[in-house]
């Protein structure tokens, strides 16, 4: 689906990372794993430090850190916040949803709605797109939007293709309406016959939780996990990621009227280094405008890894002046969001662990 | 063929690093390192010399190079 919207800002981004931070070089030594193939996987996937949650810190936690600190570097009340949207599929409870909860810690105004969407990869793109239609359309004059997850927790330490993957994080976008035209073009989709691909089978509905779903048993490659691990089939992924991203990259982009020179960047989420890297050469991006660093630093972060790349790669531009932006969200459901248009300036939050360490 | 086939296969090696020491009927599974890695790789260069997207199970499912080299189109 193509979507034009108009009169709306990302005013304000932050991002809080976990607080400690794991090597996959040692982590790989510790498990008995050659030096050498680690360091071939490294370098080829990119994959170095990933900042995990302490434990009893969740997405809830990490997000709330990032929006109290975006609030106070914007000056703003929490009491002039009209909606507050909710990126995630780890929430601290099956209900109440992670938007109320954070409505409630927040002190956000009675009047100001609060929804989650149950999206991980994609659902920062997605998310915007909400917040920009409540902005555009929907009544909203500022919308916070809170994208993150701690999918490190789903993991099993002995499955070696998905655990070195993850890092966990939590983001804060203020998006505002303006009286300025400022057109952003997005492109959504979805491919729910490739579900499986990544998936925790075990934990809801369909499947509780119980003594037999946390029985590991391995895959084909000899990898253990069990039932409520996070199960990713990293090439049906990547097969997903070159068949369905490149082609809406080009269709957001031409919508905008946008050419791989005359965008200033190309912003994907940081699945790894490979797949940015893949994905940038097929839409024509050369490796300078297409920030692929922020997986070897804090690992995957779902998705909180646009606003993190946003931040880390561009934020000493984006904090002065506007920037014509493309950028995509790929992953679970399977589901993908891409955007083009103008960025900037705003205001930033520098990216920080939580708890900060005394 | 034949020739097309070592050509091929030489192609592959330079650019999955893990089978630089096989041969066209070497087990795949004797392969060290022959991992979703190196399953990645494969996938990559079909889609850069050949411009098609295999899978990764039509991938898991062969046994030897010389299957991997069966996926290329109009190859025998």
């Amino acid at each position: 689906m193509h979507s034009l919207i108009n009169h709306f800002r990302i005013a304000g981004l932050s991002v809080t990372t976990g607080s400690v931070r794991r090597n996959f070089i040692a982590d790989g030594q510790a498990n008995g794993i050659p030096l050498a193939q680690l360091e071939r996987i490294a370098k080829t996937i990119g994959l170095r430090d990933r900042m995990v949650a302490a434990s009893n810190v969740t997405a809830l936690d990490l997000c709330e850190d990032a929006a109290r600190r975006l609030l106070s570097e914007m000056n703003l009340d929490a009491s002039s916040i009209d909606a507050i949207i909710f990126v995630t599929q780890t929430p601290d409870h099956s209900q109440p949803n992670n938007a109320s909860l954070l409505h409630g810690r927040l002190g956000l105004s009675k009047s100001a709605f609060a929804f989650d969407l149950a999206l991980g990869c994609s659902g920062w793109v997605t998310g915007l797109h909400q917040a920009a239609l409540l902005c555009a359309h929907g009544g909203a004059g500022r919308v916070l939007l809170c994208a993150g997850d701690t999918l490190s927790r789903l993991t099993n330490i002995k499955d070696r293709t998905a655990d070195p993957l993850f890092g966990d994080a939590g983001s804060a976008t203020i998006v505002e309406r303006t009286g300025q035209p400022n057109p952003v073009h997005f492109v959504l989709g979805a491919d729910g016959k490739g579900a499986q691909s990544i998936i925790v089978p075990a934990g809801g509905a369909r499947q509780p939780a119980g003594e037999l779903t946390r029985v590991e048993e391995p895959d084909a490659s000899g990898n253990l996990h069990h039932d409520e691990n996070l199960h990713l089939d990293g090439a049906e992924v990547f097969n997903f990621s070159l068949r369905e991203i490149p082609p809406a990259i080009q269709s957001v982009m031409q919508q905008a009227g946008y050419t791989s020179a005359q965008a200033d960047a190309l912003v994907l989420h940081q699945a790894n280094k490979f797949i940015v890297e893949s994905v940038a050469m097929k839409v024509g991006f050369t490796k300078d405008k297409a920030p692929a660093g922020i997986v070897e630093k804090f690992g995957n972060q779902s998705s909180a890894s646009i606003p993190c790349a946003l931040i880390d790669a561009l934020g000493d531009t984006l904090s002065q002046k506007s920037l014509k932006l493309v950028g995509c969200g790929f992953g679970v459901g399977l589901s993908w969001a891409a955007f083009a248009g103008e960025v900037g300036p705003l205001i930033i939050a520098p990216i920080q662990p939580y708890p900060v360490s005394k | 063929m034949t020739d097309v086939t070592e050509k091929q296969f030489r192609a592959l090696q330079a650019e999955v690093d893990v089978l630089a020491g096989a041969v066209l009927d070497t087990p795949l599974a004797s392969v060290p390192q022959w991992d979703s890695l190196a399953v990645l790789l494969v996938i990559t260069h079909f889609e850069h010399v050949y411009h098609v997207m295999i899978t990764g199970a039509e991938v898991r499912a062969c046994s030897t190079p010389r299957d991997l080299i069966k996926l290329i189109p109009d190859a025998s």
